[in-house]
């Protein structure tokens, strides 16, 4: 069925909305057949961004876990993760579009930065809504909106976070539909969001292929990513998906004591935001409070390719909690220099639970943001 | 049946009602004053937890609702008795999760025996789940929406798909009070008209008597939905509270 993984996706929205998804699908088929589209993408890829990310052999890291760790350092993006790829892409068909408004939600407030970036490069007024949890403790993203121009819209409803910072956002959207361009950060929200997303995000496992390829003359064994909504874990999927290569998106699993955010590990088909996917959920059908001390994290669903990659079993879904993220946040700053966004921290987490039983195995790591943002959050974790 | 009752009554007014507030009780009696008042039609809305197409107020009741420990096995429980003892059509109103988790069919069937004559699903725009069959096979009508911004072409197919009346949406935007409804729904709800029988009836925004007044003048029917429970969730006496603001919106 069209707009649908399987039985996962759709369009679960206010009639409102179907012809301005109607109107974006054709916009991005058209824009992604259209070369001249792509050549500027790329370019601002290339010459604003900063791309290609590099690929780092994390050494010391290897030699401390028995397994080659390789880096996509997404962290090194202009913005510092890799939601500026997405942002970008979505900007320049937001222009080609006559859009003249643009609006975001945000969890950890890397998209939002991103956004709020794409935004000040193109000119166009932005509004970011995010969760007042999430306001305080990613604060200083907070002021690197307003400085970036953007009006930064604090949500109080519901739980305060990510998920109901999108719902704002959607209502927002229903509202201005007409001048208003909803730049969604992660892979999920209605059909055709998360195949553009993916698409935005696909540069990722392209050049990782490649430069994995170039650099150890192999594929590596797994590729190993953080899944909130799982945007940067499908876009380093991506080039992978007809490998064979283990694909494995690592879920927050929060206190380990019932709060977290692992959706397709505790879920159960469900719709929220759009489309129906892995869903953390009551038997009633209400979806459930989540914690994880990553912000991007934090949050009940996830994308529909997520649900439907893990229902077919191409990729498999871990976990990793609070505490093992925030010891793999100190592991790589203390052995290879780099400090992860807690986000990423989760990828990197997960490869205590990986490495026995795979000595020498290559993997190649996600790591989808810097850690910088994360640095008082880490603190108070330390008192 | 629902068309009938819209047709037959001589100022159509559906108020809409969220379950639970402030607990299961309380909303049977609302309804039954709501209905002696004389309601067309009563909509009861299921409360969620993302509310993603209303406005503050229906999200504050839904969040009221489920603070109050709201569940649907509660709700299906009074439903029967409130069903038999009005003389109002009731139609339930919910998000589509609530549903789907419960199984489609079974959640519809155990409406339908508990005296339940239609649904109206928000976010459900595209006919997913096999719905348009399963309420077709078991007798409940399914309401669907026509939008602003919904294209002629689309039009023809939601009204073909569509029983009980066409909710047409006066706004682009989440349900709640506006102080004006722009003009443009009277050649909408023309439109509508021209391609079915149905009764078409209006909703999202309206508060005043004059608004219902100005709507009835070319709709079946007319909505009202955050407007009654803005004044349901500030009175200490909601059920006084809810007939009064019928009666006047009737007046």
């Amino acid at each position: 069925m069209k707009g649908y993984f399987g039985e996962f996706g759709g369009q679960y929205v206010p009639e409102t909305l179907l012809p301005a998804l109607q109107e974006l699908e054709n916009e991005f088929s058209a824009a992604w057949n259209d070369r001249e589209f792509r050549d500027e993408f790329s370019s601002c890829l290339r010459d604003y961004v900063g791309r290609p990310s590099p690929l780092t052999h994390a050494r010391r890291l290897s030699e401390h876990l028995g397994i080659e760790v390789w880096l996509k350092r997404e962290d090194l993006n202009h913005t510092g993760s890799h939601k500026i790829n997405n942002a970008i892409g979505q900007i320049l068909l937001a222009r080609r579009m006559g859009k003249q408004r643009i609006i975001a939600e945000t969890g950890a407030g890397q998209h939002g930065v991103a956004t709020a970036t794409a935004c000040a490069l193109f000119g166009l007024p932005c509004a970011v809504y995010m969760g007042t949890r999430d306001i305080e403790r990613q604060h200083m993203n907070v002021e690197r909106m307003r400085l970036l121009g953007a009006e930064v819209v604090p949500v109080s409803s519901g739980s305060a976070t990510l998920k109901d910072a999108t719902s704002e956002a959607i209502r927002d959207w229903v509202t201005n539909v007409d001048t208003t361009y909803y730049l969604l950060g992660s892979a999920v929200g209605p059909h055709p969001y998360p195949t553009l997303v993916r698409e935005f995000q696909r540069i990722i496992g392209e050049e990782a292929r490649m430069q994995i390829l170039e650099k150890t003359d192999s594929l590596p064994r797994a590729v190993i990513a953080c899944v909130g909504g799982g945007s940067n874990a499908i876009g380093i999927f991506s080039g992978f998906i007809n490998d064979p290569v283990e694909l494995i998106g690592v879920e927050a699993y929060g206190d380990a004591n019932g709060s977290h955010g692992a959706s397709i590990h505790f879920g159960s088909p469900g719709v929220l935001h759009g489309a129906r996917s892995y869903l953390l959920q009551d038997l009633d059908g209400q979806v459930l409070d989540t914690h994880s001390i990553a912000a991007g994290l934090d949050y009940p669903g996830v994308g529909p390719e997520h649900s439907f990659l893990s229902a077919t079993r191409r990729a498999r879904y871990e976990l990793v909690d609070d505490r093992q993220a925030l010891e793999a946040f100190r592991l790589l700053n203390r052995l290879e220099g780099i400090a992860p966004a807690l986000e990423s921290a989760h990828a990197i987490g997960f490869l205590e639970q990986y490495a026995p039983g795979h000595e020498g195995a290559t993997v190649l790591v996600n790591l989808s943001g810097r850690g910088d943002k994360d640095l008082h959050t880490v603190f108070q974790e330390e008192l | 049946m629902i068309a009938e009752a819209i047709r037959t009554s001589k100022r159509a007014v559906i108020p809409y009602v969220t379950a639970g507030l402030p607990d299961l009780d309380a909303t049977g009696e609302i309804i039954r004053a709501l209905s002696d008042a004389g309601a067309a039609a009563i909509e009861i809305g299921i409360p969620f937890s993302d509310p993603i197409a209303d406005g503050p107020v229906l999200q504050k009741a839904s969040h009221l609702a489920l603070e109050a420990g709201f569940t649907l096995d509660g709700l299906m429980s009074g439903l029967p008795r409130w069903s038999a003892g009005v003389s109002a059509p009731l139609i339930v109103m919910s998000y589509i999760n609530p549903f789907m988790r419960r199984g489609m069919r079974e959640t519809l069937v155990r409406l339908r025996d508990s005296g339940i004559q239609g649904v109206i699903i928000p976010d459900l725009p595209c006919v997913a789940a096999g719905i348009l069959e399963v309420c077709r096979d078991i007798g409940i009508d399914l309401i669907r929406f026509v939008a602003p911004t919904t294209t002629e072409e689309r039009m023809r197919e939601v009204v073909s798909q569509c029983s009980g009346f066409v909710y047409a949406v006066t706004i682009k935007g989440v349900t709640g009070e506006r102080s004006s409804i722009p003009p443009e729904v009277r050649r909408r709800v023309q439109e509508i008209k021209s391609l079915t029988d149905l009764p078409v009836c209006t909703g999202f925004g309206v508060s005043t008597t004059a608004q219902v007044e100005d709507l009835l003048s070319f709709a079946d029917g007319v909505i009202v939905g955050s407007h009654l429970m803005a004044r349901v969730m500030d009175s200490p006496d909601p059920v006084e509270e809810s007939r009064e603001v019928l009666r006047k919106l009737m007046a």
